[in-house]
């Protein structure tokens, strides 16, 4: 199975599959530990911006992905004041908050959004691809249909939708799921 | 602040781009078959290379081409469209 998130373009090419993906860097941030008040994930999607307060108390804020493919890690000023202003609009005393740490990942990103889940044109060669944002959300229950197409050899119902030719029949999902994402 | 140098309008701030990714050739809808269409309309080049692709710069509504390396985000050069005749 091919489940290597930024890697799996790549390593699709290697057995001579062509994903339709394009990979862009999403980064994001975390503040100085507070004592827990945020008990729920805050999104806007206007602000691109969304917060989570991780078990350790830092806010993680993260946003949408990079407006351009890349394949460097290198976090930007411009992430980095986005972001920020995003939090403060949407939690003003956040604005005196230090920020700890900034990074960046590599996502691959499809045409709709959507993951590719499923089969490949190869035999026996399955595909968990094309998570963009929103893989680390969604991998525990995904994986748990992956599990059952591998142990069956039958893609699980659940995840027929998101076989990879979709695009060559142009059933492109509305599925959206990406919080705060560029779409 | 990352700086564009749009052939038309000199240096400006990265945010005043919009990019539209890369370069693809233009096959006739006519005589292409649906598979191709498709992979035309889904997929694009997705290399670490330097790729060719179009730029917008947004307050003058102007298309141009850019090389960037996708790895190093260097931008190698811009360049207008009429230039792609000669390529």
């Amino acid at each position: 199975m091919i489940a290597v998130g930024g890697m799996n373009y790549d390593k699709a090419m290697k057995a001579g599959v062509e994903l339709p993906i394009r990979c862009y860097p999403l980064q994001a941030m975390v503040t100085q530990p507070l004592k827990p008040w945020l008990h729920t994930l805050v999104s806007s999607v206007s602000l691109h911006t969304n917060l989570v307060q991780s078990s350790r108390g830092e806010i993680v804020i993260g946003g949408g992905s990079d407006p351009y493919q890349l394949y460097s890690t290198r976090s930007t000023l411009d992430m980095k004041e986005h972001l920020a202003e995003g939090a403060v609009h949407l939690i003003p005393f956040l604005h005196g908050v230090r920020l700890l740490r900034q990074w960046a990942g590599t996502t691959d990103m499809t045409a709709d959004y959507s993951p590719i889940m499923g089969a490949s044109p190869l035999s026996n060669l399955w595909l968990d691809c094309g998570w963009g944002t929103w893989g680390f959300k969604a991998t525990p229950v995904a994986d748990k249909y992956m599990a059952q197409t591998i142990a069956n050899q039958k893609v699980a119902p659940i995840l027929e939708p998101f076989t990879m030719e979709r695009f060559a029949t142009f059933d492109l999902l509305n599925e959206m799921g990406a919080t705060a994402a560029s779409h | 602040m990352k700086i564009l140098t749009c052939p038309m309008n000199g240096p400006r701030n990265i945010n005043e781009f919009q990019n539209f990714g890369p370069l693809k050739a233009n096959p006739d809808p006519d005589a292409t078959s649906d598979q191709d269409w498709a992979r035309h309309l889904f997929r694009a080049d997705n290399s670490r290379g330097t790729l060719v692709e179009w730029w917008r710069h947004v307050p003058s509504n102007y298309f141009f081409l850019a090389e960037r390396n996708a790895t190093t985000n260097e931008v190698i050069r811009t360049f207008d469209p009429s230039e792609l005749e000669q390529m």
